[in-house]
This record gives structure tokens, C-alpha cells and sequence, in this order.
């Protein structure tokens, strides 16, 4: 039986190299002509990536701050920092998200050594897992399932990596007077102390609000968390203790801020009723 | 060579030329040197030149004996069967395989190899592993430190090396344990993967004060400590409390010299109980993030580096 | 040769052919390159199949931008951040070299990916080009390893972090993981030899590892030929083509005449 198949394989290669030597067409110039468009248009798509992330830098296109495609350099490297939210390279955004979903320590060494390893594996394998000689798509039904799910996952994946859009502390408490005024809470100073404490007790490394924070996965987005009108006390109890007021919470408690910042807090979350924008 | 050349003007072989250039070399040096030494130089190149043409001249002085036929002739001689009868060598055999010839090329080879990588790899991965630890440090007066509150500690390590070595940890004082003063100095690398934890509660950064290449800013409070990267949180003991992290926060020991407060060795904890002067800490030798220290998975990482 | 009068503009070429013919008399070269530009390749190649050869030429880009920027980098903690910063904006077109290195990459990584992805769509990692589809591979993580250790070198915040998480991921690995995290960073720590290390990495060890896999890569695209796309009426193995259609070649082996007959 195997033996079959390597006897027709053989020959079909024989017959393939035939066929092309008899009705092949030159490498060069022909095939060669579209790999050199393609080529030009590599580096026409590399110069112009270049140009752009230059000239989309605002100011005199030298400073820190991000074009369209990023930073042009990031601040120097601080090993001892305490407010700078990491990010990798978009092409390993995969594994940045990959990490956050293994969110329990025994899972850990699946999302960085497992998965990427059996990936690896598994491309390594695939001639000697897929060993038909049948080429054609249509008759290849588990290739087109394989290469679709590959393809999405990692495209959500990314996706995911790429929109977890974190804010430095200090940029957020920026973002206060614009908090206010879209979430319609700027006279009430209760309220603002606590967006404060909000913005730098690191609430927004997992929930989003107002279009930034961490968007992890089973954190709340709390633009709108006052239009569930829970009420203050509520809030102070589930900060204190999440787990007792939403069993199951993975959120830590957060009673060491104490009484009275978890009430201005409280004031903060019940005053956002919602973007308005 | 000569007699059977195709160019019959060639120039007999001669050394001549040898003397000459030492000659020539001689006088180059001696107008650098002194005149005498040119003009010995001078001589040699002369006497050997005059060697040289009358050479060239005369035709041979140093005849080599052309063995070239006759090993023709030795070769032709083998290809017929001997007195004894025996077979004669194919050519192809001239060279049979040899073991020792094979063996000792490969094994030379290796010699080689063994010779130029053994040090150069150990030149590259050594280094890596010795000599490795931390210098006690001092990160300020005791009196900086305000007691149930923390401060965020950062200081340089190793100042020949820079900015590179700056190290921070959240250090609060307990009071006192007994008679001596207890201290919670808490690593700001989270133990999932080592990024950088931020402290989850406001800093009172207008009293920030800075010693030397130490930095100190106090906290107002703090209700624990979380991870931006993958959501890791940690309590103010630097138990985990959500997220992957596999084990708390690493912790540094410290110590205490004429009121100045010294960081010492960073180790790794697996969980406190209790909290504050009263925690009791479960201690393991320094592990590098994402590794469990205790439990079944630790089995996976049996050896650490020398730290 | 010389003695047959020759006209002027043969003359020209002669003198023109003279070095061709000289170098080609001592290495053989002109024709290993005739042979490799003149081979036949299927008649029906695709545009997808350009892919790879674009691949190649982002491959250069790097190659070539990468070593200016080296006349210019500083490998050192203390300078490395200035001297990015002197490339990016004092020096003539230096935001450009750097730009189209840093952009290079993602274009390297994402053409690396849509060549693998074709190549699979294709089936052409089948018999015989699995050794192929294995350098692929192995050319992929490579270029992995390329992002990286560039990753650091510019030595702001973005890239110290990326890769202080990227060297604990490979300390998670079982057993040789705190090892390999503790050669990677040259210590317990990353310090003043981590930057150094991985640009020696960056520079030498890995190109020259993707330099050789290409000329492997390369040789056996050579020796064992392009396919056809798999959907091709007229795909080379079917058989010659007699009145406009493909008879197939399958002769003596009935148990695999009812396939691929049309």
C-alpha cells in the first residue's frame, strides 16, 4: 500500500518534472518580472511606512509622542519604573493576549511555553501529517478548516492585543476634566476626587473606561456603571470585598485605600451614568 | 625540466638572486642606519648580482636530476606482475583507504573544533553564571521610612553599570518586632512574567526626596499592588489575590546599619500569612518569574542558577 | 581566432564578453547563474508565488539597512538610547534608514506569513519538499528571533519591558527555562552585557543562520522546481497536454486512474 504510494508519487514527480521542462516557461525574464514588481512594491510599501511614521509624529517629527504608526522612541529605559504599562511588537500580540487569557498561575506555562511550542510542532509536522498527494483545496476540507481557524484566531488574538489601549496614571488623571464632561459630572467634586483615585489606584490595568483601560477579559467596562444606580453604600461594600457582593469576582479588595477614599470612589462610579457623547 | 622545455630561453634555476635582494635590503637599511652599512649592503648586492648574470649566462649551476621519468618507469614496472607471481595494483588502489589516515583527520579536526569553541563557548555562557548576587545597598535614613505606610524605594544596584541597575521595591516599616524593627521590602516585578507592578492607590509624590542615587516616594495608601501587563493583583503583602502570577511577590531582606536602612538579597515567597511585623513568610531561593516554587508544578524547575 | 578579420561592433563585444569568459573559464559561475535564470519553471505560476522572492527582498532590506545603522549604533546601555536618537534626528536621512529597518521587520514577518500561508494552501510542502516546508519553518522562528532581539536595542521603555517578559517566558520552559533566561540576560538581571549580547545575536548569529537557510531554501526550489497552483487546468504532473487538453500520464497504475482525469 505505502509503497504504492511512493512508487505513483515518484512518478508523478517525474511526470511534473517532464511537463515542465517541455511546456515550463523560462524563470527569467518571465516568473522573474512579477517577483520584481513584487519586490518593488516591498520596498516602495517599506519606504513609505518609514515616511509616514516620521511625518505622522506631530511637532517637528522628532519628539516622543505617537504618529499614526507609533512612537518614533519611547522614553529611556527605566528598569525601576512604577508606571509604565509594557507592550510587545504587534506581530506577537498573539502571545501578549494569549498570556492575559491563561489567567490562573497552574495555566501560566501552557500560554508561554505549551502553545507556542505545540504551534511549532505542529508546523514542523505538517508534510509528515499530511502526507495525500491531493493539492487541490476543495479536496482538502481539513487544511481549509485549519488554515481558517489559524488565521481568525490569531486575528482576534491580535485584534484583542492590539485594542487593550492602557494609560499611563499620569495620562489619565489628564483625562479627568474630559471624563467629566462627557459623563456629565463636572461640578460635583466628590465625584472628581474620585475619578482621581480612580485614574491612579490602577483601576484601569483591567477595566476600560470611557474608551481606555486594560479591557481584560471579565473586567466590566465601567463607563456606565452609575446607570445601574446600585447605590453608594454598594459600591463601598464591593470595593471592599468583590468577591462577597458578586461571588465569583476575581477583583482583590481594595479596603487599604480606606472609608474615605472608597466614598469619593463610590460617588465617582455612581456619578458615571454613561458617555454622552 | 630544462632539457625537454618548450622554451628553450628560460633562465637556469639559481639562489643568487636570495643574496641579492638580502643585499639590496642591506643598503635599504643602511641609508636609513649609517653610510657603511649601505655600503655593505651595496657589496653583497654587487658580489650576488655579478653571481646572478654569470648564471644566467652560463646556463646551469644547479642541476635537479629529472626523477620524473623514472617514476614512470617505477610505475610502469608495478603494473606488470612481479617475479613471484603476485597480481599487480590496479591504479585505482594507489591509494587504498586508509583507517589511520581517516581516524586521525577527523580526530585532529576535532581536536581543532574542541580547541577554538570549548573556551569560546565558555567565554560566551560562563559569565552568565558567576559571580552573579547583590551588594547590600543603602536606600536612606530610618527615619524616612513612616511606620503601616509604604515607600517606593528605587536606588542603583550597581552604579558602575548605570542606570540599567536600578532596582525599585515598596518597603514599609512595621514597628517594632520585640526589640527589633520589622520591615516589608517588596519587589516591584511581578511573578508572573516581570513586569513592573504599580502600587493600586495614590502616591504623595510632592514629599518625594532623593538621597544619592536613591529615590523615595511615599504613598498616601495603597490597597495592594497590580500587574498592567496580564492582570496580575497582589495584596499589600504581595500575596497574589487574582491573575496568573504563580507565587507573591519576591521580597528583599534587609538589614540595618548606624540608622540607615540596607536592602540586602532578593528572594522569592510563595504566600505570607498573617500580615505586617506579625507575617510569617514562606521563603525560597530566588526564582525568575513565572517559575512555581512551591507546589507540583515546581517540579519543572528542580535547579536554579547560581543567582 | 584573431586572425579572421572582425567588424567593429564584434570587436565590442568581444572586449565586452573578455571578463565574462575569463571568470566563467575559472569558477564556472556564468553558468550556474544561466542555469538558475534560465530554468523552466510551470507556465501557469501564480502571482501568489511571488511571495517568497518579495520576502527575500525585504530580507535584503534589512540586511542592508541594518548594517549602516550598525556604523552608527552603540551597543551600551549609557548610549544606546542617544545614539537612536542622533540616527533618528541629526543625521542625514537616518530617520529613513531606521524607519525602513523598523518597518522592514514587520513587513519581513508579515510577507514570512503569507508565504507560509500559500505554500500550505498550495500543498506545496508535499512530496518532495518537505525538507523545504522544515527550512521554512525554521527560517520563520529565526525571524522571530530577528524581531526580538531588535526588539531591545533602541532601549526605551517599550522595549526594555517587552523584553524582560520576552526572557521570562523562556525562563517558564521546563527544567533548562531559568538557564536559558540567565544566558539570555548574561545574569539574574538584565544589565550593561544583555544589550551587547543580544545585538551580538541580532547582528551575526541569527543573519548568518538566515543567510545560510536561504541558500538551502533557495537550492532546493532549484533542484526540486516550482509548482503549479493546484487549481491549474494544465498543472505540471498532469501529463502532457495533446488537442488543447491534459491526458494524464497515469498508465499501468488503474487503482489511481479514476483520480485527478479530467
Amino acid at each position: 500500500m505505502a509503497s504504492d504510494r511512493i512508487v505513483e508519487r515518484r512518478r508523478v514527480f517525474q511526470q511534473y518534472k517532464a511537463d515542465v521542462k517541455e511546456r515550463g516557461k523560462p524563470f527569467y525574464p518571465y516568473a522573474m518580472f512579477h517577483d520584481t514588481i513584487m519586490s518593488l512594491v516591498v520596498v516602495a510599501v517599506i519606504i513609505g511606512l518609514a515616511i509616514v511614521w516620521k511625518y505622522s509624529t506631530p511637532g517637528s517629527h522628532t519628539g516622543t509622542e505617537a504618529g499614526w504608526l507609533g512612537k518614533l522612541l519611547d522614553a529611556p529605559a527605566d528598569p525601576g519604573t512604577i508606571n509604565f504599562v509594557p507592550r510587545p511588537d504587534w506581530y506577537f500580540y498573539f502571545l501578549f493576549y494569549l498570556l492575559r487569557i491563561f489567567k490562573w498561575p497552574e495555566t501560566v506555562i501552557l500560554g508561554t511555553i505549551g502553545i507556542p511550542t505545540i504551534c511549532l510542532v505542529l508546523l514542523l509536522a505538517i508534510p509528515f501529517i499530511d502526507l495525500r498527494a491531493e493539492r487541490r483545496l476543495s479536496r482538502r476540507p481539513v487544511a481549509i478548516i485549519a488554515s481558517i481557524l489559524v488565521v481568525l484566531s490569531m486575528g482576534v488574538l491580535t485584534y484583542k492585543g492590539a485594542t487593550a489601549k492602557e494609560a499611563l496614571g499620569s495620562e489619565l488623571v489628564a483625562k479627568i476634566p474630559s471624563w467629566a464632561a462627557s459623563e456629565g459630572f463636572t461640578g460635583n467634586q466628590k465625584a472628581i476626587a474620585g475619578a482621581k483615585l480612580f485614574a491612579v489606584s490602577g483601576c484601569l490595568n483591567c477595566h476600560t473606561y470611557n474608551g481606555v483601560g486594560g479591557a481584560f477579559p471579565g473586567a466590566p467596562n465601567l463607563t456606565a456603571e452609575g446607570a445601574k444606580n446600585k447605590g453608594i453604600a454598594f459600591q463601598i461594600d464591593h470595593l471592599k470585598c468583590p468577591a462577597c457582593k458578586t461571588p465569583g469576582s476575581p477583583m482583590p479588595s481594595f479596603q487599604g485605600l480606606g472609608q474615605q477614599n472608597l466614598t469619593a470612589l463610590a460617588n465617582f462610579l455612581e456619578a458615571s451614568k454613561g458617555s454622552k457623547k | 625540466m630544462q632539457p625537454h622545455d618548450q622554451h628553450p630561453h628560460v633562465p637556469g634555476p639559481s639562489l643568487w638572486p636570495v643574496g641579492f635582494a638580502v643585499g639590496v635590503v642591506v643598503l635599504l637599511i643602511g641609508l636609513i642606519v649609517s653610510w657603511y652599512v649601505a655600503g655593505l649592503g651595496a657589496v653583497i648586492a654587487l658580489a650576488f648580482a655579478f653571481l646572478w648574470v654569470r648564471d644566467l649566462t652560463t646556463g646551469t649551476a644547479l642541476v635537479d636530476a629529472p626523477d620524473v621519468e623514472a617514476e614512470h618507469a617505477a610505475a610502469a614496472a608495478s603494473l606488470l606482475p612481479a617475479d613471484g607471481g603476485e597480481p599487480a595494483t590496479p591504479p585505482a588502489e594507489r591509494y587504498p583507504r586508509s583507517k589511520f589516515l581517516e581516524a586521525s583527520t577527523l580526530g585532529l579536526g576535532a581536536v581543532i573544533g574542541g580547541l577554538v569553541t570549548v573556551p569560546a563557548l565558555g567565554f560566551m555562557v560562563a559569565p552568565a553564571f558567576l559571580k552573579q548576587g547583590q551588594k547590600d545597598h543603602d536606600i536612606g535614613p530610618l527615619t524616612d521610612y513612616p511606620e503601616g505606610t509604604f515607600v517606593i524605594a528605587t536606588w542603583m544596584s550597581d552604579k558602575s553599570q548605570g542606570e540599567v541597575s536600578r532596582r525599585t521595591a515598596f518597603v514599609r516599616y512595621n514597628g517594632l518586632l520585640g526589640s527589633q524593627p520589622s520591615y516589608t521590602i517588596i519587589s516591584n516585578h511581578c511573578a508572573h512574567l516581570g513586569c513592573p507592578v504599580q502600587p493600586n492607590g495614590p502616591l504623595d509624590d510632592k514629599n518625594t526626596k532623593q538621597l544619592a542615587d536613591v529615590t523615595l516616594i511615599p504613598t498616601v495608601s495603597i490597597a495592594g499592588f497590580g500587574c498592567p501587563c496580564h492582570g496580575g493583583q497582589y495584596d499589600t503583602e504581595g500575596n497574589r489575590t487574582a491573575g496568573p502570577p504563580v507565587r507573591a511577590l519576591d521580597r528583599y531582606s534587609f538589614s540595618i546599619r548606624n540608622g540607615r536602612l540596607f536592602i540586602g538579597k532578593p528572594f522569592s515567597v510563595s504566600h505570607v500569612e498573617g500580615t505586617g511585623s506579625a507575617a510569617k513568610i514562606h521563603k525560597w531561593t530566588l526564582a525568575f518569574p513565572g517559575e512555581h516554587v512551591n507546589g507540583l508544578e515546581s517540579w519543572l524547575y528542580p535547579i536554579q542558577p547560581p543567582h | 581566432m584573431a586572425a579572421t578579420k572582425l567588424t567593429r561592433s564584434q570587436q565590442i563585444q568581444q572586449t565586452i564578453l573578455y571578463p565574462i569568459d575569463w571568470l566563467e573559464e575559472r569558477s564556472g559561475i556564468v553558468g550556474g547563474i544561466k542555469y538558475f535564470l534560465f530554468r523552466k519553471v510551470p507556465g501557469d505560476t501564480n502571482w501568489f508565488q511571488t511571495l517568497g522572492a518579495a520576502t527575500l527582498t525585504a530580507f535584503i532590506v534589512q540586511a542592508l539597512t541594518g548594517t549602516i545603522l550598525a556604523m552608527y549604533y552603540k551597543p551600551d546601555p549609557n548610549g544606546a538610547y542617544s545614539s537612536i536618537q542622533h540616527i533618528t534626528n541629526d543625521l542625514f536621512a537616518g530617520w529613513l534608514v531606521r524607519g525602513m529597518h523598523r518597518w522592514g521587520a514587520s513587513v519581513f514577518i508579515i510577507l514570512m506569513f503569507m508565504h507560509m500561508g500559500r505554500v500550505f494552501l498550495f500543498g506545496a510542502y508535499k512530496y518532495p519538499r518537505e525538507l523545504n516546508w522544515i527550512i521554512g519553518v525554521l527560517l520563520l522562528t529565526m525571524g522571530l528571533g530577528e524581531g526580538f532581539t531588535g526588539y531591545l536595542l533602541p532601549w526605551d521603555q517599550t522595549s526594555y519591558w517587552a523584553t524582560v517578559v520576552g526572557i521570562n517566558i523562556n525562563g517558564t520552559a521546563p527544567f533548562l527555562g531559568p538557564f536559558l533566561a540567565q544566558f539570555l540576560q548574561g545574569g539574574t538581571y538584565i544589565n550593561a552585557d544583555t544589550l551587547s549580547r543580544f545585538y551580538a545575536i541580532h547582528m551575526l548569529l541569527i543573519p548568518g543562520a538566515i543567510f545560510a537557510l536561504i541558500g538551502l531554501h533557495l537550492y532546493l526550489v532549484v533542484r526540486l522546481g516550482v509548482t503549479s497552483p493546484p487549481w491549474s487546468k494544465e498543472a505540471a504532473g498532469k501529463g502532457p497536454i495533446t488537442n488543447g487538453k491534459v491526458t494524464t500520464g497515469r498508465r499501468g497504475l488503474s487503482r489511481f486512474g479514476t483520480r485527478g482525469r479530467r
